[in-house]
Parts: structure tokens; C-alpha cells; sequence
């Protein structure tokens, strides 16, 4: 670990695997690793450079992004976009602690053994991310995690449980509509009840009648605007 | 012994060509045909029953590796047994052997993956015929004129180590260029030697040793668990396909690495054609792709091995095609906001931030509290 750095950083791990990139030939493997890197190179464009570390892994490329987890998922996004012709790529997120080693000699940790372990889950094209990504992206744009929707429980090799999430684009949508119903729902129930509170307090004559009083001069109003 | 002699078997000694840990190499002529060899001896073990043993085995390696008639072999043409001494009349080559070629340095990359292209048609023809060679290593490759390689001594690793397991209980050998199952004892096929080119290939590509160290344990220790560095790393002007080719080969577990020669030999004559296909770069610097520098690593190597096991299984190298330096300097001295920012594991999101920069929440909230006001008015108003 390098002297100056916090004990354990925290980072956002996009993990780009090729999959069964061991079962290709040398120079099938050497094909894919150039159109690989020619997908990373777009897609990091984005990010700033202070804030993106890119690792090379046996079958594929981590890319390890500072506080912008929102930048990391459009990153496994668009890489999965740019590689759908052709390029077998599945994608890994998780939010964990990285580490240094000293003299650039690459980086370890668990953000980003996570992040290659889910990446062997996830199907040809499809992006799964972790629970502790969710919540870093929800810190950083609360609601923003809508868009990852539960896929299920997986346990990788190491026996150790991994509750994922996959994008859902829909999810958003489905969501602010649920809201929306909920509001409609809510507005109606306490309008309503203060109409029972003052029918309770008043008697339902007396209300209909200064409601009506009240009412009137806008109907009249708007009759005369419609005759018009 | 022999060396006093002035013949073995048919073969009359025209003087010695070198000594190994297995018996003395002879010039010689095979009077019958007028044709000069190499004549390998072996000493046989001295207890009779040990002895029996060992000349039925090199009887039947020697048998074997008679039937193996391929360019990129050595052929032996007979054996034999006088006095104690087991001798194998073999073709005899001009020519330097790789060993001593490396001495000098790493190979011209063509020249490489040429030589271990040969040696892996070679093997592949061995393999095909059942043989095992279980000690590829540059010593028992033999380069020739016009860019020809051979690989000897077929077999003769198993009879070396069978016969000094009985002596002394240990596998005996070359370790820096065994497999990972080699070292361990377990048995050992094709793809033993797959391993052990792949090493081969490396040294030939980089002129470093692998898995080299100052003790015997080390050096097993390293075979078994030490992931080697990609070529291209050590020498960028490596064409990447190399990498991979080298990776496979070198693969800890046979099941992932080359399963048989022939397709390693496919592979690196596809790596060939690129290299030959390449413009030639008189500065010898990389044409076409960016290299950023990537320091060695400076630690200390005292952890203990299991814990460098670990740290090797996840740690993973930069990327030479892309910089992080500037990365790398903010998490190396960050500021101190950016400091707690970055050690700070996600925290859930508070009621009021949600209600503040979540849309949906907001706009629940918002009809909420004027719904409330509404009905307030209503109820009391």
C-alpha cells in the first residue's frame, strides 16, 4: 500500500471479461483482447483520468473508478453496446476496497475480486452488479438505483453469496408510476377525510350548501367562458 | 571406463563430445556403415537387481524413441549394454546447443518462436506415439544451420528419475523446467511438456530466466505458484498474441493449458506469420501501440509463500494501454476531503437527502403535504 493513501479506498469496479476466452486460440484470444482494448479505450474516454485506474486481467480488463459509480455503470453499459458485434464481453460491477501495491505494481483487493467474480455470472452482453454498488449508487444519485433491478442470489466457487442486481430499463419507469398511484392514492384519502372531518363536525347539508356557495361563481365562470 | 575404451558395442570412440549426470557423449563411428554418431552411455545401477531393472526400462524407452523419426527429433539409431555402460547411438549434429545460445542473450523473436515452433511439432509427433519427453529444456535442444531445431534425449528424464527416486527418494531433474504436477510427483503427460516449451519459449523470447531462485524448494515452490510476467511486459516489441500463446502454455492447471503440441505449434506459426508480416523497426521501439512504463515492483519478498499465493490470485497489473498515473497520484496523496470521501463505504441514503434529489419521493412528498393542507382546510377551515 502506498504511504499516503487512505487505509482501505473505496472504489467502484467494472470487471469487462471475455467469455471463454481460455478455451480460444492464441490467435483468436490476441483478436479479442485488440477489440477489447479498443472498447475500453472509447468507453474511459468519459471518465476522468484522475478518477479511473484500468487493470489487465487474464480474460479481460478491470476498470477501477474513484466516488463515480455512476460513470462506472454507463461505462459497462456502453462497453457491452460497443462490443455486441462480436466481442463475447460480459460485466461485473461492485463497490469495495482496492489497494496499491508500491512502485505501480498493479492493484488487489476484494472491490475488485467481487467484481470478477460476478462477472462469471452474468450471460454473454448482460452486466450483474453487486448489493454494495447499488448503494454506492444510490448515494451518489438517491432513486438512481431503481434502474438495477434484483436478479437473484449467486455463490461463487469461494462459497460466498453475491445478491446481484441487473439492469432493468423499464424499473424506472414502473417505479415513478407507482409513486404517481401512490400520490393519487394518498391526496384522495386525505382530501377525503378532511371532507368526512367537516361533514362529521357540520352535517352534510350545511357543507354541501357553503361548498356549493363556493363552488358556484367558478362553474358560472367557466360556463360562460366555455359559451363562448 | 569406457572412456579408456577404444570401442563399445559395434561402435569404435573417436573422441568425447561432453559429460552429464547420466554418463559420458562419444564421438564414434559405426564401422558397419561408415556413418558418424553421437553415442550417449549410461551408467547402470550396481546392485543386480536395480540393474535388471534399469536396463529393461531403457531397453524400452530406447525402442520407443528409435520410432520417432521426425525432423524436429533427434533419431536415435540403436542401443545397446556392454560391461555396465548402456549406450544409445544417436544422429550427430553440428550446431550449438539452446543452452549456450541463451547464455548470450534472449533470441530474435522470429528466431524464437521458429525454434519453439519446431521443438512443438516435434513433441506433437512424440505425443501422438504416446511419448512423453518429461525434460524440455534448452540443454536438450539443439539448434542447427539454416534455423533448424532438434529436441533429444526422448525418454531418458524417466529413466533418470526412476532410478534415482529408488536411490534416494526424490524426484531428481530439472526443476525450473518441470510442471507444477511434475514437482508435485503426480503423473505426468503431454501437456507436462507443454509446460515445460512454454518456459523454454519464454527464456528464448525474454533472455530472464523464470521461476529461477537459489535453492531447489524455491524453485518448486515458484513452478507451483509464481505467475509469470506477460512478455510483452519485458519485451513491449513482442507482438501481444505472445502473451497469450505464452500464458496458455504456462497455465498452472493442465486442464487450461495447450492439450496437445500440435495446436501449440499451430498457434505459434500464426505468431510467426505476424512477425514476419511486420515492417522491420531499425530502433527496435514498438510500432503501432503506446507503452507506458510500469515500474517493477519494489517490495520485500518475505511474506510468507501462501500469503503471496493469495496476493497474486487478485492482484491485478495496470493496463499499459491506458494511463493511470493520474489516478494513481490522487490515491496516493488525495486531498483531505477527497481522503474521507475515498476510505468511506457506502452509507444509506438519509429521509430528507431521498426526499431532496430523489424525483419520484419528491414529488410524493410535495402532493402529499399539499393533499395534508387541503384536507386541513377542508376539515377546519
Amino acid at each position: 500500500m502506498l504511504p499516503g493513501m487512505p487505509a482501505s479506498p473505496q472504489a467502484s469496479v467494472v470487471f469487462l471479461k471475455v467469455q471463454d476466452f481460455a478455451r480460444r486460440a492464441a490467435s483468436e484470444q490476441a483478436r479479442l483482447r485488440a477489440q477489447l482494448e479498443a472498447v475500453v479505450a472509447v468507453t474511459v474516454a468519459e471518465i476522468d483520468p484522475a478518477s479511473r485506474v484500468v487493470l489487465e486481467a487474464g480474460d479481460g480488463v478491470a476498470v477501477v473508478v474513484l466516488r463515480e459509480p455512476r460513470g462506472a455503470l454507463r461505462l459497462a453499459e456502453r462497453a457491452l453496446a460497443a462490443a455486441a458485434a462480436g466481442l463475447p464481453l460480459s460485466a461485473g460491477i461492485n463497490h469495495g476496497a482496492v489497494q496499491v501495491f508500491k512502485g505501480n505494481g498493479g492493484m488487489t483487493g476484494d472491490g475488485i475480486a467481487v467484481a470478477a467474480a460476478i462477472a462469471e455470472f452474468a450471460a454473454p452482453s448482460h452486466l450483474l452488479a453487486s448489493r454494495s454498488f447499488r448503494d454506492a449508487l444510490a448515494e451518489v444519485v438517491p432513486g438512481l438505483e431503481a434502474a438495477l433491478a434484483p436478479a437473484g442470489t449467486f455463490t461463487d466457487p469461494g462459497l460466498r453469496s453475491h445478491e446481484l442486481f441487473g439492469p432493468d430499463r423499464s424499473a424506472p419507469r414502473r417505479r415513478r408510476r407507482r409513486y404517481a398511484a401512490a400520490s393519487v392514492v394518498l391526496v384522495l384519502a386525505l382530501v377525503g377525510g378532511g371532507i368526512g372531518a367537516r361533514i362529521a363536525k357540520e352535517g352534510r347539508e350545511p357543507f354541501v350548501k357553503s361548498v356549493t356557495q363556493k363552488v358556484q361563481p367558478y362553474l358560472r365562470a367557466l360556463v360562460r367562458k366555455l359559451s363562448y | 571406463m569406457a572412456a579408456k575404451k577404444k570401442t563399445i558395442g559395434r561402435y569404435k570412440i573417436l573422441g568425447e563430445l561432453g559429460r552429464g549426470a547420466m554418463g559420458i557423449v562419444y564421438r564414434a563411428q559405426d564401422p558397419a556403415l561408415d556413418r558418424v554418431v553421437a553415442l550417449k552411455t549410461i551408467i547402470l545401477a550396481d546392485d543386480a537387481e536395480g540393474r535388471e531393472e534399469y536396463q529393461k526400462r531403457f531397453f524400452l524407452e530406447a525402442k520407443a524413441a528409435g520410432k520417432l523419426t521426425h525432423p524436429g527429433i533427434v533419431t536415435t539409431y540403436d542401443f545397446g549394454e556392454q560391461d555396465g555402460v548402456a549406450y544409445l547411438a544417436m544422429e550427430l549434429l553440428e550446431g550449438t546447443d539452446l543452452r549456450a545460445r541463451l547464455k548470450e542473450g534472449a533470441l530474435p523473436p522470429a528466431e524464437a518462436v521458429e525454434v519453439a515452433r519446431q521443438v512443438a511439432e516435434g513433441l506433437g509427433f512424440a505425443h501422438e506415439r504416446g511419448i512423453v519427453h518429461r525434460d524440455v529444456k534448452p540443454g536438450n535442444i539443439r539448434l542447427l544451420e539454416r534455423g533448424r531445431a532438434k529436441i533429444m534425449d526422448f525418454g531418458l528424464a524417466r529413466m533418470r528419475a526412476a532410478d534415482h527416486k529408488t536411490v534416494t527418494g526424490m524426484v531428481l531433474g530439472t526443476p525450473k523446467y518441470m510442471s507444477p504436477e511434475q514437482v508435485a510427483g503426480s503423473p505426468v503427460d503431454q501437456r507436462s511438456d507443454i509446460f515445460s516449451l512454454g518456459i523454454v519459449l519464454y527464456e528464448m523470447l525474454t533472455g530472464s530466466r523464470l521461476f529461477g531462485a537459489e535453492d531447489m524448494t524455491q524453485i518448486m515452490h515458484n513452478v507451483t505458484y509464481q505467475e509469470h510476467e506477460p512478455p510483452t511486459r519485458l519485451k513491449p516489441e513482442l507482438p501481444a498474441m505472445l502473451d497469450f500463446v505464452v500464458a496458455r502454455a504456462l497455465k498452472k492447471d493442465p486442464a487450461a493449458r495447450y492439450q496437445d503440441a500440435a495446436e501449440l505449434a499451430a498457434d505459434l506459426s500464426t505468431c510467426l506469420a505476424e512477425l514476419r508480416a511486420r515492417p522491420a523497426s531499425p530502433s527496435g521501439e514498438p510500432t503501432g501501440t503506446r507503452t507506458v512504463k510500469i515500474e517493477r515492483s519494489a517490495e520485500p519478498l518475505s511474506d510468507a509463500p501462501a500469503a503471496r499465493a493469495i496476493a497474486t490470485d487478485t492482484r491485478l497489473p495496470l493496463a499499459r494501454q491506458f494511463d493511470s498515473s493520474a489516478a494513481l497520484d490522487r490515491l496516493a496523496a488525495p486531498s483531505g476531503r477527497d481522503r474521507r470521501r475515498l476510505a468511506r463505504a457506502p452509507r444509506p441514503v438519509g429521509f430528507v437527502r431521498r426526499i431532496l434529489a430523489d424525483g419520484p419521493v419528491r414529488r410524493l412528498f410535495v402532493a402529499l403535504v399539499i393533499a395534508a393542507a387541503a384536507g386541513g382546510y377542508i376539515a377546519w377551515g
